[in-house]
This record gives C-alpha cells, sequence and structure tokens, in this order.
C-alpha cells in the first residue's frame, strides 16, 4: 500500500534529523483515517498528512518508544489519525537502510494498523536547497522491505513540499522543532508541534 | 623554479636528465644511503624525464621507493611500487619492496605511543566509518587503561546498545552506577536496558532502579513513566503471584497520579497541552484495563 506524503509532514521529518545532524533520529507518520469501512483500493495511495518527531541519540531501547506509541495512539484516535508508518535517519551518512530496529517498530504499528511504511532520510543529501526528495520509501511485501522508487507522485504536492522545507531549513525552524525526548525533558513541549505546523500553514 | 641540486644550490648548477641518471647509478653502486639526495634527483627525474630512461626507469623506481621510505616520503614510495607493480606483476623481488612498505608504515604507527586523545579520535572515525566492531574492541582495549575515563564508559555503552548487546551495555552502565552512585541518568539508562532485554526478572530489576532514578531526582520523566511501564507490565504478567500483582498494581497506580499531576502541572494555562494531558489520562486508564 504506497504512501504519500504532505507537505507538513516531510518537512517535519527533515527538520528533525537537521536538528541533529549527528544523530540517528526516527519517529512516526500519520494518516487520517478512511471513512471507508473496506480495505483500501490496490494501489490506492495512503496519505501522510503529519508526523510525529520521537528520539534522537540512542534509539534501540524500548521502554520510552512503548510510551510513545501508546500516547500517540491515544491522541490518533482522538484526532481521527491512523500510524501509517515510521521514519528513520541514521547516526551514519552513508547509511540509508532500514536496520532491524526500523523492521520492529513497523512491524509493530502493522499489527494494530494497516501496512505500515518505512521512510529512511538520506541524511548525506540534507541541504538547505533540497531540490531532489532525499528519503527512501520501503514498503513490507513478501515478508521483505522493499525499496520503492521515490518520485514526485510520493508526494502531494511535490514543488509545494520543497519551497517549505528549503524556506524553513534555511531559516532554522529545526530549532524550534520538538520531538518526543525533548518533552521527556520539559512536558511543556509539544510534541505536536504547533508552532511549526503554523509556519508551513503560512507558507503554504 | 629552483634547481634540484638545491644542496649546492650556490654553484647555481643545474644538470641534464642523463647526469641525473648517471648520480643515481653511482649511488647505486656505492650503496650510498643519501636518501634525501636520492629522493630530490629521483622525484624530478621521475616526473619530469622519465620518457628519456628506457629501461633504467625500472631500477630508478626501486632505488627511489626505498629512499623514499626512508625520508616518510609514503605518497612516493607508493608512486614507485605501483609502477614496479603494473610492469612486474608476479615478482618476488617487487613483493619484497611492497613487505618494506608495509612495515615502514607499521613502525609509524606505533610509535610514538598514541596519547589518549589520539586514540579516543581512532575510536570516533572508526565509529564514523561504521566499523562497529573494531570501534568497540579499541574502546575495550583503551577501558583497560583508562578505566576511569566515565566518557569512554558510556560511549561503549551507546556502542552496545546500537548492536543490540545489552547485557554488555548493561556492564558498562553498572560500573558508571558504580563510581557515580548519585547519577541519576545512569540509573535511569540501565533500568532502560533491563526493561529492553524483557523478561519477569529484568523486568522487576528495571522497576527497582527506575525508582532508584526517582529517589534520586523525582523529577525525572523517563524514570516515573518506565516505572510505571514496568510495574504495569509485571502485575499483568500471568506468570506472577497474586501478591506480586496487588503490589506492582499499587505502584503502578501510584505513578499514574503523579504522571497525571506531572502534566497537568505542565499544561496550565497552555490550551495545546489539554491534548497531551488527555491523551495521558486515557493511555493510563486503558492499560489499567489490561492489568487487572
Amino acid at each position: 500500500m504506497p504512501i504519500q506524503l504532505t507537505s507538513q509532514a516531510y518537512c517535519k521529518m527533515l527538520l528533525h534529523a537537521a536538528k541533529y545532524p549527528h544523530c540517528a533520529v526516527n519517529g512516526l507518520m500519520v494518516a487520517e483515517k478512511s471513512k471507508d469501512k473496506k480495505k483500501d483500493g490496490h494501489g490506492e495511495p495512503v496519505l501522510c498528512v503529519d508526523c510525529v518527531p520521537l528520539f534522537h541519540g540512542t534509539l534501540s531501547l524500548s521502554p520510552m518508544l512503548e510510551v510513545a506509541l501508546t500516547l500517540i495512539d491515544t491522541w490518533c484516535k482522538e484526532n481521527k489519525y491512523v500510524m501509517a508508518g515510521y521514519y528513520q535517519a541514521n547516526e551514519r551518512t552513508k547509511d540509508t537502510r532500514p536496520n532491524q530496529f526500523a523492521e520492529k517498530v513497523a512491524a509493530r504499528i502493522s499489527e494494530h494498523h494497516s501496512e505500515a511504511a518505512i521512510v529512511m532520510v538520506d541524511n548525506s543529501r540534507l541541504t538547505t536547497s533540497c531540490y531532489e526528495p532525499i528519503i527512501h520509501i520501503y514498503d513490507h511485501s513478501e515478508n521483505k522491505w522493499k525499496i520503492r522508487e521515490v518520485t514526485q507522485e510520493c508526494f502531494e504536492d511535490w514543488s509545494e513540499a520543497q519551497k517549505i522545507t528549503s524556506a524553513l531549513l534555511e531559516g532554522r525552524s529545526y530549532e524550534n522543532l520538538i520531538d518526543f525526548d525533548n518533552h521527556l525533558d520539559d512536558l511543556r513541549n509539544d510534541w505536536t508541534n504547533p508552532v511549526i505546523n503554523k509556519s508551513v500553514l503560512d507558507l503554504c | 623554479k629552483m634547481p634540484h641540486n638545491f644542496w649546492c644550490y650556490s654553484d647555481c648548477v643545474t644538470y641534464l636528465p642523463t647526469e641525473m641518471r648517471d648520480k643515481l647509478r653511482k649511488w647505486r653502486e656505492d650503496n650510498s644511503r643519501n636518501s634525501e639526495q636520492i629522493v630530490d634527483v629521483g622525484e624530478e627525474l621521475i616526473n619530469e624525464h622519465s620518457s628519456k630512461l628506457g629501461d633504467d626507469i625500472w631500477i630508478i623506481y626501486e632505488q627511489v621507493m626505498i629512499a623514499a621510505l626512508d625520508c616518510s616520503r609514503d605518497d612516493l614510495a607508493h608512486t614507485c611500487l605501483q609502477e614496479l607493480r603494473r610492469q612486474f606483476p608476479d615478482s618476488h623481488r617487487v613483493k619484497r619492496l611492497t613487505g618494506m612498505r608495509l612495515e615502514a608504515l607499521e613502525r609509524k604507527t606505533q610509535q610514538p605511543k598514541n596519547p589518549p586523545a589520539a586514540r579516543k579520535r581512532k575510536i570516533s572515525i572508526l565509529k564514523a566509518l561504521g566499523k562497529s566492531a573494531e570501534a568497540i574492541r579499541e574502546l575495550n582495549e583503551y577501558l583497560e587503561q583508562f578505566v576511569g575515563d566515565q566518557e569512554a564508559w558510556h560511549e561503549l555503552s551507546e556502542l552496545y546498545i546500537n548492536e543490540h548487546d545489552y547485557g554488555k551495555a548493561a556492564f558498562c552502565l553498572e560500573e558508571l552506577m558504580m563510581t557515580n552512585p548519585h547519577n541519576h541518568l545512569y540509573c535511569e539508562q540501565y533500568a532502560e536496558v533491563k526493561y529492553t532485554q524483557g523478561g519477569l526478572e529484568n523486568l522487576e530489576l528495571s522497576r527497582k532502579y527506575f525508582a532508584q532514578a526517582l529517589r534520586l531526582n523525582n523529577r525525572n520523566m523517563r524514570a516515573l513513566f518506565g516505572f510505571y511501564m514496568s510495574a504495569s507490565h509485571i502485575a499483568a504478567s500471568p506468570k506472577v503471584s497474586a501478591k506480586v500483582k496487588k503490589d506492582n498494581m499499587k505502584y503502578a497506580a501510584w505513578a499514574a497520579t503523579q504522571i497525571n499531576k506531572a502534566y497537568r502541572l505542565a499544561g496550565r494555562g497552555t490550551k495545546e497541552n489539554k491534548c497531551s494531558v488527555k491523551a495521558v489520562e486515557e493511555m493510563l486508564e486503558s492499560m489499567q484495563i489490561t492489568m487487572s
């Protein structure tokens, strides 16, 4: 089930990676719950409208991830979202394959929601201009994670996404990006990132 | 351009390629070890006049290579060696020269004795190159010598966590907790590792260390959440006695109250955080259901 990203989802992912260039980062992607009860039609893309940045640094420990997943699950239900995927940017810029941990999290998401996708952010190509999409998308089929070619079709509106992301990166908005780690450091930090969301909306 | 024979630049005499070649031959025959001169003449000869040397070029490559090693000119030694290997791919003599170069390189990396900063830099480089196993090995060796370096112990614990070797990560954190008993972060991280390892025993250990972290710093949210999660899981486990279940439900209930309190305090006055508060309340409620 192919996913598509909105500008908001894409740019928050990149802002997260840009805020912690020396660390691995990860997060969840959410889509609007489809009103249609039947399974999504073949090839019908799932639009990821937003993402929640989770952690930076050491990603491979469970307890806080469990807390985050549970909390975000509740938040999703409130807002009629479903978790649709997981993104990760690895610490070493040359490494863009999903590791065992990414696969585990994605599998976890898939248990409760339909097939999750993994998005890997290619740190090595992160610049303020970002003329090309710098992500790799992996879909789960036949028990394997297969990479899918990323084209402009993977975005709701690529040129808008590119412009907004570039503007926010240049304006160093990533300094204001809140991830779940920041939230645990100070509960007043809001992981839904209303400030960034507003900036995105203003630029649309 | 400076004349090649700078050692007698006062004469300001420039030698012809033939003269340079003869000099090199003479030094070979005399077995002179005037490596700097050989490098000087030889390098220019090779770079500028190789076409005029005919078959002499190969022996000159050999001579210059050996002299270059003497002068720590590995770049030049490498160039010469490459030419020789290309021309004489199976030559035993060339193999011997390769060995000479490797020995020279090894001697360079072994002395002087690497100071700690250089070793740590080397480890960072290994990490950046993705050579986790080597970085781990080097760091272990380093810690045998510098057993008090906390930063290094922490670094090692992170490397192990990334490799999913939680047992060894726990060991590093145990070292840190021993030497820093008042550091709530080490307690909390140790608890997280134990929780990740899984199993009832590890869960109980993790709960104890989350509790310890809270004792040291009652505002550590990770410790509070961790304490809540571990107690909840223990209470929900079919393997525990009724008493253990009851105790852990009490712990979890206490933690839930604290978490709610913390969120309400943080959310005071802000509209946005209301959703967080609500989400937490609901999360805690839903977990209560799974526990009972």
